[in-house]
């Protein structure tokens, strides 16, 4: 039942994406979503779908593998791209007008560019951050960079190490939860039939052992890492140090540029470039 | 002095309950190899979790090569000094992978990254796990999940390992591996061994064997000495060895044998040596 669930969508590979510094991507990242957010001209467009496709022709990543990442959110697309559509008024005369359905020249523009939005948010971050980046990666990578926080007393390293050890212990969990189901089938229980509420009811003799068992190994674990002389991130070294590289610098130069160019782009009309080869010849 | 020295402790987990421990007195030589018996809440994990400072006693002192374990500022070195082995593989593993978990304790220590990338290297070097360095921990079996759990220890240079029953959950196999990992430990590098276990054939291996029952020793010795005791042992509810008991059970058929004998062999040459006499 649950042999098929796998944390995350790491998708192990050699490309420039993977061996990009995982704090410089988490920082690309960022600006990657100001930079589709803020695109709202044709030509911002443009430039944000160029920066995607060159974002998923460097990760190395299948098209396969891609496309299966946007599949569970194509509901939502469509939703939002037609929710666009329909309720978007605009001042020229509606291109449809039958009953209740008025369809402007507006609504489609603004259909199309949230539609093309979404997309390269879904695929831009996963191929920067969940298919190329290790969970355990990323776990660094998130303490490293929200670290100057530290200062203003957020539990950075905790937070860190709670989510590291959440990564470590699903497998074990899944396989706990495997054999309670065995064990409660063994004995009967019927989780396949009747209604939601039926099929919701019987999954509380399968959680509450699960919740139970993962309070005990807490209490274990805690001693174990008591003993072996852990006290929270103050004075801790890591055997793993994060290096970037100036490949990496360059990649992430590149970006701020880009990003803060694109608030200039958003300002040049297609209009505006016909007058300007106009004026020049 | 002795490297572990328990005085008159006593231990309850809230004074409403009964002792877990009742003025208990022990010395732990540096170096030895000791087994801890007892069946099952006889508070033999209790003493476990006392020796490595994780409880403090209610009542009484233990000493860690002369560190009391109730001096909150001593509890660091006091761990590096005596690390512990638990029960459930699974649950004392903290990283996926098996060379970010034995670095786990180096880097609480703060180590420079050279000195734990060494310590890391040597660990699992000195429990044969070299070759699964960069392996997923949660895909090992029961005995190489423990044998990392002992690398995690050894990383810290520890004197002493306090094992709690960390054989109880493995299969054959991975008992003998511990078992042996445990041996080559107290023998080669000379670090103390402090095992708690209700397996017979396990506590035979060791060089002293104490028995608890309800809080208290109520024996201690070495194993031939311990063995020989088999009505006490019967009386406390616990089993003496196999080979042990078949000799036992002879003597009460009325077979004059020595008591005391442990292993298969060593029988056999008795039994031999008994047959030869009655012709």
């Amino acid at each position: 039942m649950l042999k098929d669930v796998t944390f995350g969508q790491y998708y192990p590979g050699n490309s420039l994406l993977h061996r990009t510094d995982p704090r410089i991507k988490l920082l690309i990242l960022v600006e990657y979503l100001i930079l589709v957010l803020v695109a709202s001209t044709e030509l911002a467009a443009a430039v944000s779908i160029m920066f995607t496709v060159f974002l998923i022709a460097v990760s190395g990543v299948k098209l396969r593998i891609l496309l299966k990442s946007v599949k569970p959110l194509i509901f939502v697309l469509i939703f939002t791209a037609l929710i666009n559509l329909f309720f978007t008024t605009g001042e020229s005369e509606p291109l449809v007008d039958w009953k209740f359905i008025t369809i402007y020249q507006e609504g489609i523009r603004s259909a199309v560019m949230m539609l093309l939005r979404l997309l390269s948010l879904v695929l831009g971050s996963s191929v920067l951050i969940s298919l190329t980046t290790s969970p355990l990666e990323l776990t660094d990578a998130i303490e490293s960079v929200l670290s100057p926080l530290k200062l203003i007393r957020v539990p950075v390293h905790e937070f860190a190490m709670m989510m590291s050890i959440a990564l470590r212990f699903i497998p074990t969990l899944i396989e706990e939860t495997n054999k309670i189901i065995s064990a409660q089938k063994a004995r009967c229980a019927d989780f396949e039939s009747g209604n939601l509420l039926r099929r919701v009811k019987a999954l509380v003799p399968i959680l509450i052992p699960l919740f139970v068992s993962a309070v005990r190994r807490a209490e274990e674990l805690a001693d174990a890492m008591e003993c072996r002389c852990y006290h929270g991130g103050e004075g801790r070294t890591k055997l793993k140090v994060m290096k970037a590289c100036a490949r990496d610098y360059i990649f992430f130069t590149f970006t701020t540029l880009l990003t803060v160019g694109i608030f200039f782009i958003n300002n040049i009309t297609i209009a505006g470039i016909v007058e300007l080869c106009r004026d020049i010849f | 002095m002795s490297f572990i020295e328990a005085r008159g402790v006593e231990f309850y987990y809230s004074p409403e309950e009964d002792k877990v421990i009742k003025g208990l007195d022990l010395k732990i030589e540096k170096g030895s190899y000791v087994a801890i018996l007892g069946h099952n809440g006889c508070g033999k994990s209790t003493l476990a979790k006392l020796l490595c400072g994780i409880y403090e006693p209610t009542e009484g002192q233990i000493l860690v090569d002369g560190m009391d374990t109730a001096n909150e500022n001593l509890s660091f070195d006091i761990r590096k000094k005596c690390g512990m082995v638990f029960q459930n593989p699974d649950n004392q593993l903290v990283a996926s992978i098996v060379e970010e978990d034995v670095a786990f304790a180096p880097e609480n220590l703060g180590y420079p990254r050279e000195e734990i990338r060494r310590r890391v290297d040597e660990a699992l070097k000195t429990v044969d796990m070299t070759d699964y360095a960069k392996h997923a921990t949660h895909k090992l079996s029961g005995g190489q999940k423990q044998r990392i759990a002992i690398a995690g220890v050894l990383a810290m240079s520890p004197e002493c390992i306090v094992f709690d029953e960390a054989t109880a959950m493995l299969d054959p196999t991975g008992r003998k591996e511990i078992v042996a990992a445990m041996k080559r430990l107290n023998k080669e590098i000379g670090i103390t061994v402090v095992t708690i276990t209700h397996y017979m054939n396990e506590a035979v291996e060791a060089d002293r064997i104490v028995v608890m029952n309800e809080g208290e020793i109520i024996a201690d010795g070495t194993p031939k000495e311990i063995f020989s005791k088999v009505e006490e042992l019967k009386a406390v509810s616990l089993a003496v060895p196999q080979v042990t008991e078949l000799l036992y059970q002879l003597e009460q058929d009325g077979f004059e044998l020595p008591r005391g004998v442990l292993h298969a062999m060593d029988a056999a040459d008795v039994i031999d040596a008994f047959i030869g006499g009655q012709k």
